[in-house]
């Protein structure tokens, strides 16, 4: 039998364990291979019901060498992956509903199972496809709201998340560029100028930690899910609403919020449904910021085969190459050339 | 070390031509993506191949301006990062940011050329 084979049989038991017999498979095909999570598309007979279903199998133990950087930032393993998305559905952000959380009796690894939302994902297809015209006029309001009430989840809810501000985030990404021994001074700059603005004394709230076009699932009528949770931490609320500026998730759509909306849509209805003041300026820190933190995560992609975390792959290695690209937004950010 | 032929660059076109031209159209999904990721990558050592020698001059120049001293490249580099990280250059400085602007669009020639005309 194959290792495909396998899984899908492990699959099968675990899904009529989990959710009532027979746990039929059909349609079971894999969507991604990335090198810390598999992702799985299909549909299962449970109980009387056809389910359409997404499972996502963590990688972790791919290779034996420990990550060398790991809890410097935040890395939610599947099981708080599933518990913040089953938060943020009682908060009431639509987030992929959670049906099962594998444990060791279904002797195949860690992963958990949620419902399948129908929609796109790929950045390019939502900020330039036609048919999404009417969805991209109201998706800066929709991902102010949603933001929002991502933003007053409990963080009691979740208590295995770290908490970070700037500085601390700022010191952490430093700690890569270290690690590395990387001596890029346009990345010595972009650390510097954050050290220099980092916000003091920040709201700390729960995060999302990735809100981005990329990590939506949107249909015509606008954003029907919020997926990848896993890098979900507590800090400034605003860090939220700059990631989901920063350029290279517009995907070349020309709008400043995820290539899609204006940033006065997004602050006036975050602002309506939160009660929290946006400042702008503290915004664009942390649009500038994370270029300079996807810079460095492009680095660590990259390396992670260098390192022996990750086996050698050309999709991550390609993305170590992408170093330079947020760093150029950085630099005309900062100097007002956007 | 003696020069083969083909050189190395053509070596490259090749494998891209049979990639792009004869594979990609029989693949579909996972496999389409990861052979359009392949060919970037080549092409990305091909474009590196070309202009790096050129580029490493024109750093090491203006290295050598700012810091007012020839050196090689890698420690002309780990002494500029070191100056920026104690503040001995401010991260405002003219000269560093024209020099940082100069290196990303010479290191994006190479791995993004797209990048910088959106």
């Amino acid at each position: 039998m194959s290792q495909d084979e396998i899984f899908a049989q492990r699959l099968q038991a675990a899904i009529a364990r989990h959710l009532g017999p027979p746990g039929a498979l059909h349609n079971l095909q894999r969507l991604t291979g990335g090198a810390t999570k598999t992702t799985w598309s299909f549909d299962a007979d449970a109980g009387a019901k056809r389910l359409e279903l997404i499972v996502q199998m963590s990688n972790a133990g791919a290779t034996t060498v420990p990550d060398p950087l790991a809890g410097v930032t935040p890395h939610l393993n599947s099981e708080e992956d599933a518990q913040i998305a089953m938060a943020a559905e009682r908060g009431g952000v639509p987030a992929p509903h959670v049906y099962a959380v594998f444990d060791d009796a279904d002797r195949i690894g860690r992963g958990y199972v949620t419902g399948r939302v129908a929609g796109e994902t790929l950045g390019p297809r939502i900020v330039r496809d036609d048919k999404f015209a009417g969805a991209r006029a109201v998706m800066a309001r929709q991902c102010g709201e949603i933001l929002a009430t991502i933003h007053k989840i409990d963080p009691r809810e979740a208590p295995f998340l770290i908490r970070q501000d700037a500085a601390a985030e700022v010191a952490a990404y430093y700690r890569y560029a270290d690690h590395y021994g990387l001596k890029l001074p346009a990345v010595e700059l972009g650390l510097k100028w954050a050290a220099e603005h980092a916000p003091r004394n920040p709201r700390m709230t729960v995060l999302h930690g990735d809100f981005r076009t990329g990590n939506l699932i949107v249909g015509e009528d606008g954003i029907r899910c919020v997926l990848d949770w896993e890098i979900s931490q507590i800090g400034d609320p605003m860090q939220d609403l700059g990631w989901l500026c920063v350029k290279t998730w517009r995907f070349g759509g020309k709008p400043p919020v995820g290539g899609f909306g204006s940033r006065d849509d997004l602050f006036a209805a975050y602002e309506r449904a939160s009660g929290i003041p946006v400042d702008p300026k503290q915004v664009m820190f942390w649009e500038a910021f994370g270029d300079v933190k996807w810079a460095l995560m492009c680095l660590r992609k990259g390396m992670a085969f260098s390192d022996g975390t990750e086996p050698i792959s050309v999709e991550q290695s390609a993305i170590g190459r992408r170093i330079e690209e947020p760093l150029w937004d950085f630099l005309n950010l900062i100097e007002g050339r956007e | 070390m003696p020069t083969s032929k083909p050189d190395a660059t053509i070596l490259l076109q090749a494998a891209m031509k049979y990639l792009e031209e004869e594979l990609l159209p029989t693949l579909n999904g996972y496999y389409r993506f990861q052979t359009r990721v392949t060919i970037n990558v080549l092409n990305t050592v091909r474009r590196e191949l070309e202009l790096r020698g050129a580029h490493a001059a024109e750093e090491a120049a203006r290295l050598k301006a700012i810091l007012g001293h020839d050196g090689p490249l890698d420690s002309l580099n780990d002494e500029l990062c070191a100056r920026i990280r104690s503040g001995a250059i401010a991260a405002s400085d003219a000269n560093l940011r024209d020099h940082v602007r100069r290196s990303l669009g010479a290191a994006l020639a190479i791995n993004n050329p797209k990048w910088t005309s959106r």
